[in-house]
């Protein structure tokens, strides 16, 4: 069921509607050989609006976590298409995904990832030192005021809390101005205080600056916060919710877990 | 990118200071052979000496250059193994890291860059470090001959030249740079997905080029096994050392197969316990990291028992082969010829062949190391004079050529030492000159003896060919057989009380020889692994450190899901005992491999199979090996959980 639910012209709230992001097509992936072979994902269908923000739940070994990696192109595919603004992924070589990864796409995750030696400056100028860019301070100050930490700059990784090194993660991928943030549980690792920080934060960067998130997670209040929910069970995309609250999603989550 | 280097490096300086260590450490060890081996191939032997006395230090020299001719590349190979092991060690410990930075936009060319130049940092400053470390190491090397009495007290080597400086350090930053090299190239295939997996995803440990290096070398060590029946015996050192090394290289790189044996096997001795099974875990876990920390111990095991090893059966053949060469029932050691011409008149002797050291030269026409042109070269250290007939009595040892029958007048025999010495023997009809008392005279050679294990004589001439005089004062050793009937030991009684000389039965004399060659090969032993034997604890220590550094998170979830320090420090332990257990097991595996071939061959060449297991060297290896490792996991364990687990469990690091 499920696939035709999912209507690239239905319901997306953003800015420049009507541009496709990232479009799934028969999606194919598994891991494992023989009898231990998994289909992570069997025949994903998926399409997300520029502009917009799209949480992808499921039970877990759904193939959430893999839907994310195949769209960002940390992870092939075995069939079907993955278009991120209309290139394709899957034939791509590791000089063009290198280059995605610097300018299309920005990562953030549940256990943030940054660099425990480096500041928070230098860590979010990390990206642009990578891509060979000249950095100035004044763009890295800006990145961090986007997300109330212009004043922590200086501080290493481990004197922040969850919730501001999450920030900092934040500031870092989106620094290099991405056309879209992939998010993996981004809240999967905070306080609730702290977690309604972060997701107003990017509600801020979609409704203010037309950004594109993909979201992973398996919070109802998290996945709220977005356009939409896409709900995978088994591989597949099992239902597609509008303009979510965390009590529908629950339900939804739930009934399918049963 | 140099910001990040620079970071890294004081976020991770247990991996830096390792690497650093080991490279120090290796190029100064280099360094420090080479001036010692240059000292003493090219000794001045000071002037005001007595000839004999410069005889004897020139001798000392030879021999400290045959030892650190065997030293000088092994602790090359040592150098290139450690620093190498421990350069990729550290890449394969930092591909988490790597990740991130792919997934934030690093290219490959990128990773492999920042590596490189990581280690070309690395191996420069440890070749700087190294060259001073290298003055100290050349005073120890140097001190370690003069204690063993290969060069005289006081010896002054050359501290500093700039050749042996430069290749030393160009080694050094070199193997660095080719260690760090594979396994960049390895780690810009780094997929940035492995930065999202939570404990990263298992690098394969048994890459195609260990799988291809494993089975490489132990084909060689098979090889060498088989073709260990060099009987002479700087080629049994020679070849012990090379399987010791050959295998110790094949086994380190399969070693990872053997990892999950050894974790069962802990497993079930600590089944009762939380901690074992949480080890058993890990051990098999940290397939890579227990490989790595064990390989530098497998390398020093198999060199510390394989060498020990084939140099007890080296001993132990001599004493068998004289035993077997002698035909009598008592020996007797004389102070001078007179005396042991009494033996023939004491009550009891049936027979007497005694072996007088004569002070003579003999000139010789031969050839030395493949030459074309035989030269006269001047054998003066001595001859033995003997009665030829007698002599063949009481020697089983049959000439190549010639007869010793013939051994009368003005004749003489050539010695196993000749060619030992590496000389062309004369031919049975070639005419020798001898000079004895100021007297020269032209003899024939009328009988060639083989080669022994024993070095030896070097000229056997008929008694009748020397002044009397002469032999009168000799010292010599004489082999006497009893009569039938008659008691050795009232014989002995006899000799003795009529103050002819020492006597003890055969077997005593022969184990006496295989007592000097011990005490010989002990010497040779402390000069080849001395400094390092020292320097592979080092890295057996290093790559410990590196590998519990890294563990800090792994520590701190531990703790955070209810063990205590304590529990975390003994966990720790007992990886160490399992990483000391592989090292252990496999480093022996290889000496026994080589004593097995070396069996073989003494059995061939003495008609038994000589097997010597150096207890004493594996007990101190057995406990020095758990002590080393225990000692450094507790101190390392401990120094990584010192932060409260909580920070660490939540900033990754």
């Amino acid at each position: 069921m499920g696939q035709n639910l999912l209507d690239r012209a239905e319901g997306s709230q953003a800015a420049r509607a009507g541009d496709v992001a990232l479009e799934m097509r028969q999606v194919v992936r598994s891991y494992g050989t023989g009898e231990a072979r998994v289909r992570a994902l069997d025949g994903v269908d998926l399409t997300l609006d520029a502009g917009s923000w799209v949480a992808v739940m499921g039970p877990s070994g759904s193939g959430k976590s893999t839907l994310l990696q195949c769209a960002a192109g940390l992870d092939g595919v075995d069939a079907g298409q993955v278009l991120l603004f209309g290139e394709d992924l899957a034939g791509a070589d590791d000089r063009r995904l290198t280059r995605l990864r610097r300018d299309t796409v920005g990562f953030v995750f549940q256990n943030f990832n940054l660099v425990a030696s480096l500041t928070a400056e230098q860590n979010v100028a990390l990206p642009l030192r990578l891509a060979g860019r000249r950095v100035g301070g004044a763009e890295v100050r800006r990145a961090l005021d986007g997300v109330g930490l212009g004043d922590r700059g200086r501080h290493r990784p481990r004197e922040l809390s969850g919730g501001q090194q999450q920030r900092v993660a934040i500031a870092r991928a989106m620094v290099a101005k991405p056309k879209v943030l992939f998010a993996d549980e981004p809240t999967g690792a905070l306080d609730s205080t702290s977690a309604r920080v972060v997701l107003s934060l990017l509600r801020r960067m979609v409704d203010g600056a037309g950004q594109t998130i993909a979201m992973v997670t398996h919070d109802p209040i998290a996945a709220a916060a977005a356009d939409a929910v896409v709900f995978l069970a088994d591989g597949r995309v099992v239902d597609r919710m509008e303009r979510p609250s965390a009590r529908r999603v629950a339900e939804r989550l739930a009934s399918l877990e049963v | 990118m140099f910001t990040l280097s620079l970071s890294t490096l004081r976020d991770r300086r247990q991996l830096f200071a390792g690497a650093l260590v080991a490279i120090a450490l290796g190029v100064a060890l280099v360094q420090a052979s080479l001036h010692v081996l240059t000292s003493v191939s090219d000794p001045v032997i000071p002037a005001g000496l007595s000839a004999a006395e410069r005889d004897e230090m020139r001798e000392g020299f030879v021999g400290a250059s045959v030892v650190m001719g065997l030293q000088a590349p092994l602790v090359v190979f040592l150098a290139v193994f450690v620093v190498g092991s421990t350069c990729s060690f550290a890449v394969a410990q930092r591909r988490r890291d790597l990740a991130l930075l792919r997934l934030l936009g690093a290219g490959r060319g990128q990773t492999r860059r920042l590596l490189v130049t990581e280690s070309l940092v690395l191996g420069a400053a440890g070749a700087l470090c190294g060259a001073p470390l290298g003055v100290v190491m050349t005073w120890i090397q140097t001190r370690v001959l003069e204690q063993v009495g290969f060069v005289p007290a006081g010896f002054q080597p050359v501290y500093w030249n700039w050749g042996a400086v430069l290749a030393a350090g160009a080694t050094g930053a070199g193997i660095a740079l080719l260690g760090s090299w594979n396994a960049a190239r390895r780690a810009g295939r780094v997929r940035p997905l492995e930065a999202m997996a939570d404990t990263g995803a298992a690098a394969r440990v048994m890459t195609p080029g260990r799988w291809c290096a494993g089975v490489l070398s132990l084909a060689l060590s098979a090889l060498l096994v088989a073709g260990g029946q060099a009987a002479d015996p700087i080629g049994a050192i020679t070849i012990a050392m090379a399987l010791s090394v050959v295998g110790a290289v094949a086994l380190s790189a399969l070693s990872p197969l053997v990892v999950p044996l050894v974790a069962r096997l802990f497993g079930l001795v600590f089944r009762r316990s939380l901690l074992g099974g949480l080890a058993e875990a890990n051990i098999r876990d940290g397939a890579r990291r227990n490989a790595s920390v064990a390989a530098p111990l497998i390398t020093l095991v198999a060199l510390v028992l394989g060498l020990s090893g084939a140099l007890g059966v080296l001993a132990r053949s001599i004493g068998v082969e004289q035993e077997r060469l002698t035909r009598g029932d008592l020996v007797v050691t004389s102070a001078d010829g007179a005396s042991a011409a009494r033996l023939a008149g004491i009550p009891g002797v049936a027979d007497v062949s005694s072996q007088l050291a004569v002070p003579a030269s003999v000139t010789a026409k031969v050839r030395k190391d493949g030459a074309r042109a035989a030269r006269p070269h001047t054998f003066d250290e001595r001859v033995v004079a003997v009665d030829g007939a007698a002599y063949e009595r009481a020697r089983t040892l049959a000439p190549t050529s010639g007869s010793l029958a013939d051994l009368h007048g003005d004749a003489v025999a050539v010695g196993p030492a000749v060619s030992a010495e590496g000389f062309s023997t004369p031919r049975v009809g070639d005419t020798v000159t001898v000079t004895a008392d100021g007297v020269e005279r032209v003899l024939r050679v009328v009988a060639v003896l083989p080669e022994t294990l024993e070095i030896g004589d070097e000229f056997l001439i008929a008694k009748d060919a020397l002044p009397t005089a002469l032999l009168a004062a000799a010292p010599g050793e004489s082999i006497v057989t009893v009569a039938p009937g008659a008691s050795v030991d009232e014989v002995a009684e006899r000799i003795r009380a009529a103050g002819i000389g020492d006597t003890e039965s055969v077997a005593q004399w022969a184990q006496g020889k295989a007592d000097v060659q011990q005490d010989g090969n002990d010497k040779v032993f402390a000069v080849l692994l001395g400094l390092a034997g020292v320097y592979a604890l080092i890295g057996v220590i290093n790559a410990l450190v590196i590998a519990t550094a890294e563990r800090r998170t792994e520590f701190a979830v531990a703790r955070l899901s209810g063990l205590e320090r304590r529990q975390v420090v003994r966990m720790a332990v007992v990886e160490a005992c399992a990483v000391a257990t592989i090292g252990l097991v496999l480093g022996g595996l290889v000496a026994a491999a080589g004593m097995a071939g070396m069996a073989k061959s003494t059995a061939a060449a003495t008609g038994t199979a000589i097997v010597v297991v150096p207890w004493g060297t594996l007990a101190a290896t057995v406990l020095g090996a758990f002590a080393v490792t225990v000692g450094a996991a507790v101190l390392t364990a401990r120094a990584a959980t010192r932060e409260r687990p909580a920070a660490l469990a939540a900033a990754r690091t």
